[in-house]
């Protein structure tokens, strides 16, 4: 009796914090150290050649990146595959769970079947639309020659390989999208479908106006979600395209591998780092400024 | 009646034709040769079917009726230990994070205080950093305190994933749900009271989703562990596969460990998916 | 007095010197036989890339059995270099890795390794290896690493099938690069659409390096090996070869996606047996010849050498890391880097007559690739007994672009080439402003890192 009793002095806030504190904590502690790390060295250039040595040089970095093609380029690339994704993952989420929504025999595996994609690494998603999309063995070259056209189709061209990486994109993360919509459908109480159905309003009518104002949120948190995963992505582009052909699906994260990894530019690729996180949160306010705050 | 069924009928099989068809095309692999592999134009379907990748993957040669021997893979070592490794991490990261979770989506779903938009802002803001960012420092970090290599390390990096997106992920569901708390605590229950006999059973169903995904992201978590823990004994399967494409490439190993890591997520999803039934809201009044 | 203390400090050195094995006076220590095993039980970590696995597992479960050795070997998926880097810079338990000779250069002016001049049998090691692979892995004055293995990049494959196919004979076979592309459109003609597979794939040693071979053979040089300044001209070698690159893919002989490969779709493709000619790596005309991983096994043969050079010496070796252990720690990785990289405890090269006996690596000891039988099995793995003596002769004249290659820079170098030239392709760029952008490139990285 007593513990209740203090529980329900605290305030809401107060309650709320209990809650979540550790959570913070927690992933502060995780994530302050290489964080300020890569902080300290976007104002600094280091140099392990010929002797470590590192030497302040403000916003040189910045600047610097703001002055190079490749960057420009590259969060061209990055921007056009996140919105694609994001559309074809949203829409294709949706379309998944309507139809499970239903009942049909062998509800549970098919279920189980349609998560599956999102069991695979971001590798073994790379790898297979790899091999599904390349012209030498991939499947529209297989199928133009089941139709008698003897041409070889490649999806990994110049022109089109940014939206067969958005497509394998989404396949890999529209299971997850549709699970949580799934799961929302069923909160909603089958006593509103039937008072649609008095007011005769037919499958598109029941969908508009209650199915989806309880989706509505959802869709929001995933469209956050979505595009921040591929704005964040690497090793999925890196696998499938290497960056190619030439730099066409060459994504920021790939420029910041790059610079980071591959030429050890730690302050260059800190400061490029900076920028693309500040895009990622930009788009996050943005959505949440135009439609979250709607909702919430 | 009619009517409506086949629209359900080509409403599932579109989702499997679209959930199916990559995925065969690549296991389809895990049954033929490199050479076969490799050829122009490709097949459809195996035409010399072989299982001999499942057996090398895991570490066994396999005679075919031919008499032609297939050598275990060097990689099965990595690949057994990736896949008990990958098990262990995601049953881990499910239970803490299932357990961090729900009372924090439903803290800020429920509840209305002051700075609540912020703070779930700061929670997003987490997960926003792209990991190829602060890879080396975290390296240099965990090499320094020695949870480089471990599953320990692995498992706190995990969970700093999970953690804020299932959070968010959450909140949409736990929103949805009808009000019964002030009923609850006109009926005398506390406040924790009320969300633990009222507010989690009815939330089975998102806690049910909530731990598949958790599952998931710790089982194909591959940037981390690519750097973390590959080459060690505590690496996760998505590490161990990424090995069998360098200058021997070996696709049909690659497609036969793939099939393999794909087992465990699709039991515990089957099992897990059940608790997302169709449920009777009883109406609060009655 | 005096001799009663001399005497004693006779007997005290005598002592130390029977104590410490000979170590305390520098008396070189005994690599060999016994000599080899571990005298403590701190681990050897041995870190190496995805290659034939199986076979580098058993070599060091050898080691650990025979000799009580204590080595852990794990091996490092995906981009090796860029992982290996990380590791040494947050100082984590690596001793013997893997590297190219540009990577171990890198590596050096990093001060992260240890180089195999150190170790105390290297006059015997030195003497055992062919002068101009010890040259090439030798950098500021010492030998960097210990044979893993040699081989040409870039040698020309051809499809005798296809080749057949396109109507033509064995006497036919291009001499140079220039009668390889001409030849090419007869090929076309003859209803081949892409009759080649060109080295233009999109890792860091794919386009860059076709570039480099084709600019050496044709008797040119990217850089200049000893100040490392640039050597290429629009009028020159490296021009021509530009232009021909720029004639073929106008003229669409090469399918586009070649430029975003990786290194296991161009295996798959040249083991497709679509193509009629391709630059590959001389140890795999054992895959070629071999059903399980080409469609024209038994098909596939050496261009010979008619004056003109093919490809470029690609090695590896074995690197010794530089990180802080006990000096008998650091003596135990010594023992087991010259066990693996040179003899074994019954004093034969094994671990380099395996690689040459299960994947037709070549290695830079003489007495491996002189030796009779080694000679008549290389002999088997070829489509036909003479493609061994087209491949030798092949790989005696293969040059090597140390200008390129051993300097610090090396790495950054290729993906900055390697993104160039894609573009002088797809975005049809002249051929003097990539040529001169190149030269610019090469001394700007010079002068960045201070290179003579």
């Amino acid at each position: 009796m007593r513990f209740r009793q203090k529980v329900r002095e605290l305030s809401t806030f107060q309650f709320a914090l209990l809650l979540t504190l550790p959570v913070f904590i927690f992933l502060i502690a995780v994530i302050i150290y290489p964080l300020g790390y890569a902080v300290w060295a976007s104002f600094h250039r280091i140099i392990f050649f010929g002797g470590y040595r590192t030497s302040f040089v403000g916003f040189e970095n910045y600047s610097a990146v703001l002055k190079s093609p490749a960057f420009w380029h590259s969060l061209r690339v990055s921007l056009r595959f996140t919105a694609e994704s994001v559309v074809l993952t949203l829409l294709i989420g949706l379309g998944i769970a309507l139809a499970l929504a239903r009942s049909f025999p062998g509800k549970g595996v098919i279920r189980s079947l349609a998560i599956l994609p999102w069991a695979f690494s971001r590798y073994g998603v790379g790898i297979t639309f790899k091999y599904l999309w390349r012209g030498h063995a991939g499947l529209p070259t297989a199928l133009a020659y089941l139709f008698g056209m003897e041409t070889r189709v490649s999806v990994l061209n110049h022109q089109t390989v940014i939206e067969g990486l958005a497509i394998g994109n989404a396949w890999n993360l529209a299971p997850l999208v549709a699970f949580f919509l799934l799961a929302n459908m069923e909160t909603i109480p089958s006593r509103l479908y039937d008072l649609a159905e008095i007011d005769h309003l037919g499958p598109f009518g029941k969908f508009f106006y209650v199915t989806l104002p309880y989706l509505r949120y959802t869709l929001f948190v995933f469209t956050v979600i979505v595009a921040v995963l591929s704005l964040k992505v690497f090793d999925y582009i890196f696998v499938q395209t290497g960056g190619g052909p030439g730099v066409a699906s060459a994504t920021l994260t790939y420029q910041i591998y790059k610079e980071s990894f591959q030429h050890l530019n730690l302050g260059y690729g800190a400061a490029m780092s900076f920028y693309l996180l500040g895009v990622i949160l930009a788009i996050a306010f943005t959505l949440y400024g135009v439609w979250g705050r709607k909702e919430l | 009646m009619a009517k409506k069924s086949i629209v359900t009928w080509i409403a599932v099989i579109l989702v499997l034709l679209w959930t199916l068809v990559p995925l065969y095309w690549f296991a389809k692999m895990a049954f033929q040769t490199p050479a076969e592999i490799s050829v122009f134009p490709p097949h459809l379907y195996p035409h010399q079917p072989t299982i001999s990748g499942f057996f090398n993957v895991l570490g066994y040669p396999y005679t075919s009726r031919s008499g032609e021997v297939f050598i275990a893979a060097g990689q099965a070592g990595q690949v057994k230990m990736g896949l008990l490794n990958s098990l262990i991490l995601a049953s881990i990261v499910t239970c803490i994070t299932t357990v961090v979770v729900v009372p924090l989506a439903y803290t800020f779903a429920r509840l209305e205080f002051q700075h609540k938009n912020k703070l779930l802002f700061a929670i997003l803001l987490s997960v926003a950093l792209p990991p190829i960012s602060i890879m080396i420092p975290f390296y240099i970090l965990f090499v320094k305190i020695e949870l480089a290599g471990t599953l320990l390390g692995l498992v706190l990096v995990t969970l700093t994933i999970t953690i804020p997106f299932v959070a968010w992920m959450l909140l949409g569901f736990f929103r949805n749900l009808p009000p019964v708390e002030r009923l609850a605590r006109i009926d005398g229950f506390s406040r924790f009271g009320a969300f633990v006999k009222i507010v989690i059973p009815m939330a089975k169903v998102g806690i049910a989703v909530g731990a598949i995904i958790s599952f998931l992201f710790a089982w194909n978590e591959y940037t981390f562990a690519q750097i973390l823990v590959n080459g060690t004994p505590a690496t996760t399967i998505p590490a161990s596969i990424s090995g069998f494409l360098f200058q021997h490439p070996e696709p049909e190993h690659l497609a036969a460990s793939i099939i393999f890591s794909l087992i465990p997520p699709f039991i515990v999803a089957y099992l897990l998916q059940k608790h997302i039934a169709k449920m009777n809201i009883v109406e609060p009044l009655g | 007095m005096y001799m009663k203390k001399a005497s004693m400090l006779i007997v005290m050195v005598a002592c130390l010197f029977l104590i410490s094995g000979g170590q305390v006076f520098g008396v070189p220590e005994s690599f060999e036989g016994e000599g080899l095993a571990p005298e403590t039980n701190e681990s050897v970590y041995f870190r190496g890339w995805q290659y034939r696995t199986h076979i580098v597992n058993d070599n060091v479960n050898r080691y650990n059995t025979e000799l009580n050795g204590n080595v852990d070997y794990a091996t490092i998926t995906g981009d090796y270099p860029s992982i290996m880097e990380t590791q040494f810079i947050a100082k984590a338990p690596l001793d013997i890795l893997y590297g190219n000779p540009s990577q171990a250069c890198r590596y050096y002016d990093g001060g992260w390794i240890l180089p195999a001049e150190s170790l105390p049998n290297i006059e015997k090691i030195k003497a055992d290896m062919y002068p101009h692979i010890r040259d090439a892995w030798t950098y500021k004055g010492k030998l960097l690493g210990l044979s893993y293995f040699v081989t040409t990049r870039g040698v020309l494959h051809v499809n005798l099938q296809k080749l057949s196919e396109a109507g033509l004979a064995e006497a036919e076979l291009p001499a140079t690069w220039d009668d390889l592309y001409d030849q090419l459109y007869r090929i076309r003609d003859k209803g081949i659409k892409y009759p080649f597979l060109p080295h233009w794939f999109a890792e860091w040693y794919g386009i860059s390096w076709a570039f480099f071979f084709e600019t050496l053979n044709r008797g040119g040089r990217v850089a200049d090996p000893e100040t490392h300044k640039p050597l290429v001209t629009v009028d020159g070698p490296a021009g021509d070869t530009l232009r021909a690159w720029k004639k073929v893919w106008n003229d669409g002989l090469i399918p586009e996606e070649v430029l975003s490969y990786l290194e296991p779709d161009f295996l798959e493709a040249w083991g497709s047996g679509e193509y009629v000619y391709s630059p590959q790596q001389m140890y795999d005309f054992k895959k070629f010849n071999e059903p399980r991983y080409s469609r024209f096994a038994g098909y596939c043969s050496p261009v010979p050498y008619r004056g003109q050079s093919w490809g470029l010496i690609d090695s590896a070796v074995y690197l010794m890391s530089n990180r802080p252990r006990g000096k008998d720690h650091t003596r135990d990785v010594m023992a087991f880097a010259s066990w693996y990289g040179y003899r074994d405890h019954e004093g034969e090269l094994f671990v380099g007559q395996r690689w040459i006996e299960d994947s037709m690596l070549f290695t830079a000891y003489k007495e491996i690739m002189e030796n009779p039988d080694v000679q008549a099995m290389m002999k088997k793995f070829f489509a036909r007994p003479q493609d061994y003596e087209t491949a030798l002769e092949v790989y005696a004249n293969t040059p090597y672009p140390k200008g390129v290659f051993n300097v610090v820079w090396a790495p950054e170098f290729n993906s900055w080439i390697k993104e160039t030239l894609q573009k002088f392709l797809m975005e049809d760029k002249p051929v003097d402003e990539t040529i001169n952008a190149i030269g610019d490139k090469i001394n700007e990285l010079n002068s960045l890192y201070g290179v003579s």
